[in-house]
């Protein structure tokens, strides 16, 4: 498995001025391995703590397909010293506020909260860290939420159902091929013991990354954050992944019947891992085609051709190759087939004659102002820095993404289209309505 | 991904869909994602806030200007609202305020929807227009150098928009597809139909967007009286946070304002809510393909700025707002049966509601109606508990300053405060009102607001399957989906 190794991969390219003097983050690596990031800001008096473990959907296998997520549920349900109920309820009556989330590649919880409740949210987040509590009780019952929530997200959604078939279209072998909630009958099957054997390992502080930012005192954060965390024992090393994705040799078709009112496509492209350069000239191209009313797809698709109501483009980071996913919205009685060969006519005009500098120059400055954007809070400063040692190794990419961009050229970014965005690359999966079963 | 609650990263399935579920959210133009205002949450750090000072000024075509400097980030967001919401619609044009807006960027007399485009797009700005009950409002975000750029297009957009007869045609036809293809979204159909349910005729009682009915009649001429007659600078105002001198935000306001005429003299008159339409009613929408019902029950509630809103407010924290709400915990946590519950007060210019938001398979609809229905009876009849009040009070208290942390929702809260008379120091003393909020005044919001009369309650699932369940709730009536497109 491809972890985090801060260093090995640290950027050479210049930190942004407007973010350089923003980033004084201390750092720190405990004995038992726990990494910790430390960012201090006294604006207001609120901090945002991140943690990130190296897990999702990606370390599963079939039969507990699932298991990140139902887990990151199980992880609000009651350790050692705060039992069940008592996190959401400590943490809450000190004035501050918890999610999560999974994905394909790592499984990630925060809290935002009053700076003066860090020591209790240290001591939270240290004991679930520690000593988690699984009992057979709120698995039954955590399983029945998550069961909703895979009703509502997928057999209830349009873009649900169709997600879930393209996953395992774009995906033969690889993990990627189901969905991060998992299926229905793996959660159903997933046992006490499995959780806890999931627990031993990846959630051990040798697999954790730690970050907090926000109105602390870095010296005595880390203080704290070794007396809290210190004692928690490593885990054994998380098997590694195997990526046995056999080259595609062809485009690849589903369809979806569904009482729906309008057809609709999505289309997806295996695309690089996060670490290789070919992501950066793929997010340039992201933005040439969708970002905005004067994107190339948008202006051709909805405005000129009126093929479609709305084309969405969706290049996700993964650890491993993600991917490229369009998504055409269309109107009722439209034509799937016609809106698809459009978007496809504008591909080809990419990959044959690239994009002029202006698009380039346009697309660098949205790319920039998105990432400032994203630094405007505790919160998304813990989350981008988190985000970035996870899929690229070192957060400082914070720093040097907006510079990385700017050494994008329009050759690369017309040969990375060239490259992977071909026909015989592409999964498309039709959503064609179908008469409801009562009427 | 996957989640807790609602997910901030549409991959990933959050833990928990907490958050209220975005009932009638300002409308942003697209209209896709209707996001609500996080509920206002507060401190039990006692430390003061920073909040930027506030320095006005008037254009000589009377627009009102605010200017807050604010860095660290080289950032400007603008926001130009104008009381021009839904509830001015023209009579018999339900979505026309919604619909202009959308059109406002697609040409004025000097530049094409193209040029807009590239000029604000290039520079790496973002321009949205947003429109809600009560107000519209154009937005930008930009680089700070390009900030007087921005600002003069933002006014041409407002002054000066020529609305292409192509334009609106086919903004017409694909606001039509949009309304098609909203009956596909269970959770968006549900919440027009709670809408309706209980607000009736009144202004506040259409979606937004109005329906495919009213949209299919819309005319160029339509849009040209609504920006005539009802946008102009005596209902606007402009506010602007970020890294800017505020002498240069009134310098570059006045150019860029300068001689904009039209709407009203004063904001309209909008009526206080004399009854909810359907109270006591059961609405039955029918869905035949689901598998779950989405569930949404309510009642009246107050306008922004009443003085009930902090002792509700600390009351619905603990009713459905956070995580360890009454409701999260009997709905969810003890029984299983949702991803998400949760209630808010829904609170407006001129007047306000309260309502519960849910769902679950289609076998549970009645046990999850009954088990909400009984927690809101409990917190009727008995108030809070002196400890929990503390803890919703911490909570709120605790997160409050997290919204002082961005340009944008700085300049929104500024909005707010000016447009609602909710005073200067709304910010700075919100703590210690939410602070100052005894169990007693709990007790009295709580008979007031907690369905003293039986709310409206609205079912979207297979009515087949849920109508049986639904018996002694009241008259149910059962209403095809497809009224509400």
């Amino acid at each position: 498995m491809r972890k985090a190794s801060p260093k090995t991969t640290a950027p050479a390219r210049a930190a942004d001025p407007a973010l350089q003097s923003l980033f004084d983050v201390h750092e720190a690596t405990l004995p038992n391995g726990l990494q910790v990031r430390l960012l201090a800001n006294h604006l207001a008096p609120v901090v945002s703590l991140y943690t990130f473990f190296n897990v999702g959907s990606r370390n599963e296998r079939p039969g507990i397909t699932g298991i990140s997520h139902l887990f990151e549920h199980m992880m609000f349900n009651g350790a050692k010293k705060y039992g069940p109920k008592m996190f959401d309820k400590t943490l809450e009556s000190n004035g501050g506020s918890s999610n999560a989330y999974t994905s394909h590649d790592m499984t990630v919880y925060y809290d935002d909260f009053a700076s003066d409740a860090l020591e209790t949210v240290l001591d939270l987040e240290s004991d679930r860290m520690r000593s988690l509590r699984i009992s057979q009780e709120m698995l039954t019952s955590e399983r029945e939420v998550v069961k909703e929530e895979r009703s509502v997200r997928m057999d209830n959604d349009i873009g649900g159902m169709m997600g879930e078939e393209l996953d395992s279209l774009v995906y033969k072998a690889h993990a990627y091929r189901w969905p991060v909630i998992g299926w229905l009958a793996d959660i159903e099957a997933i046992t006490r013991e499995d959780c806890q054997a999931f627990f031993r390992t990846y959630y051990a502080p040798n697999n954790a990354m730690l970050y907090i930012a926000g109105d602390i005192d870095p010296k005595k954060t880390l203080a704290l954050v070794r007396r809290y965390y210190g004692d928690i024992p490593r885990g054994p090393a998380p098997l590694p992944v195997i990526n046995a994705e056999p080259e595609q040799r062809g485009e690849r078709r589903a369809t979806v019947r569904h009482p729906a009112q309008s057809p609709a496509v999505m289309i997806g492209y295996r695309g690089p891992p996060a670490r290789d350069e070919d992501t950066l000239a793929l997010d340039v191209a992201q933005y040439v085609l969708t970002k905005g009313e004067g994107s190339r797809l948008t202006r051709s698709m909805v405005y000129e051709q009126k093929v479609v109501v709305g084309v969405g483009l969706d290049w996700g980071w993964r650890i491993d190759p993600g991917t490229v996913l369009f998504f055409l919205e269309l109107k009722p009685g439209a034509d799937p087939q016609k809106a698809e060969a459009s978007l496809y006519t504008e591909l080809e005009k990419l990959a044959r004659d690239g994009i002029t500098d202006r698009e380039l120059q346009k697309a660098l400055n949205n790319l920039r102002s998105d990432h400032l954007r994203e630094l405007g809070t505790n919160n998304g400063r813990a989350h981008a820095m988190g985000n970035y040692e996870a899929l690229l190794g070192d957060w400082r990419h914070v720093l040097t993404l907006p510079s990385a961009y700017a050494a994008v050229t329009s050759e690369q970014v017309k040969a990375a289209v060239a490259k992977y965005l071909l026909p015989e690359r592409r999964s498309v999966v039709t959503l064609l309505p179908a008469p409801s079963a009562e009427s | 991904m996957a989640s807790r609650k609602k997910s901030r990263t549409p991959k990933s399935s959050p833990r928990r869909a907490a958050k209220k579920p975005a009932a009638r959210a300002t409308k942003a133009a697209p209209r896709k994602s209707a996001s609500r205002k996080a509920a206002p949450v507060t401190s039990s750090a006692s430390r003061a806030l920073v909040f930027p000072t506030l320095h006005e000024s008037t254009t000589s075509s009377g627009l009102r200007v605010v200017a807050a400097e604010r860095g660290p980030l080289p950032m400007v967001s603008m926001r130009l609202v104008i009381r021009a919401g839904s509830a001015t619609d023209l009579a018999g044009k339900h979505g026309i305020a919604d619909f202009a807006g959308r059109l406002l960027r697609r040409g004025t007399r000097r530049l094409s929807a193209e040029a807009i485009d590239e000029a604000v797009e290039f520079v790496g700005a973002s321009l949205g227009v947003g429109v809600g009950e009560d107000t519209l409002s154009v937005a930008i975000t930009t680089p700070a150098e390009h900030f007087a750029q921005m600002l003069g297009i933002m006014g041409q957009l407002v002054k000066e928009p020529s609305f292409p007869e192509s334009e609106v045609l086919d903004a017409r036809e694909r606001a039509l597809a949009q309304f098609a293809n909203d009956l596909d979204e269970p959770s968006v159909i549900a919440d027009r139909a709670l809408v309706q349910a209980l607000w009736g005729n009144h202004p506040y009682g259409h979606d937004v967007s109005g329906s495919a009915k009213t949209v299919a009649t819309f005319t160029r001429d339509d849009v040209v009286r609504f920006h005539h007659e009802r946008m102009g600078p005596k209902v606007a105002m402009l506010v602007v946070v970020g890294a800017v001198d505020p002498k240069r935000v009134a310098a570059a306001a006045e150019e860029a304002f300068a001689g904009w005429t039209g709407g009203p003299d004063a904001p309209l008159v909008i009526p206080p809510l004399a009854k909810v339409a359907k109270a006591g009613k059961v609405i039955v929408v029918d869905k035949p393909d689901q598998t779950q019902s989405q569930v949404r029950m309510g009642g009246p509630g107050y306008r922004t700025g009443h003085e009930d809103y902090f002792p509700s407010t600390a009351m619905n924290v603990a009713l459905g707002g956070g995580f360890t709400s009454r409701l999260m915990n009997e709905v969810r946590v003890n029984r299983g049966l949702t991803y998400g519950i949760g209630c808010w007060f829904d609170a407006m210019n001129a007047a306000g509601i309260f309502a519960l938001s849910t769902f679950t398979k289609t076998e549970s609809t009645r046990e999850i109606i009954d088990v909400s229905l009984a927690e809101i009876a409990k917190m009727r009849d008995s108030g809070i508990k002196p400890g929990e009040l503390r803890d919703a009070q911490a909570y709120m208290g605790g997160l409050y300053p997290l919204r002082t942390e961005t340009n944008e929702s700085i300049a929104s809260s500024i909005a707010d405060i000016r447009l609602n008379g909710l005073g200067d120091d709304w910010v700075m003393n919100f703590r210690d009102r939410l602070r100052a909020v005894t169990p007693k005044q709990v007790a009295a919001v709580a008979k007031k607001y907690c369905f003293a009369e039986p709310p409206a309650i609205v079912v979207l699932g297979k009515a087949d399957a849920v109508k049986k369940q639904l018996r002694g709730l009241g008259p149910i009536s059962v209403v095809q989906a497809s009224e509400y497109e």
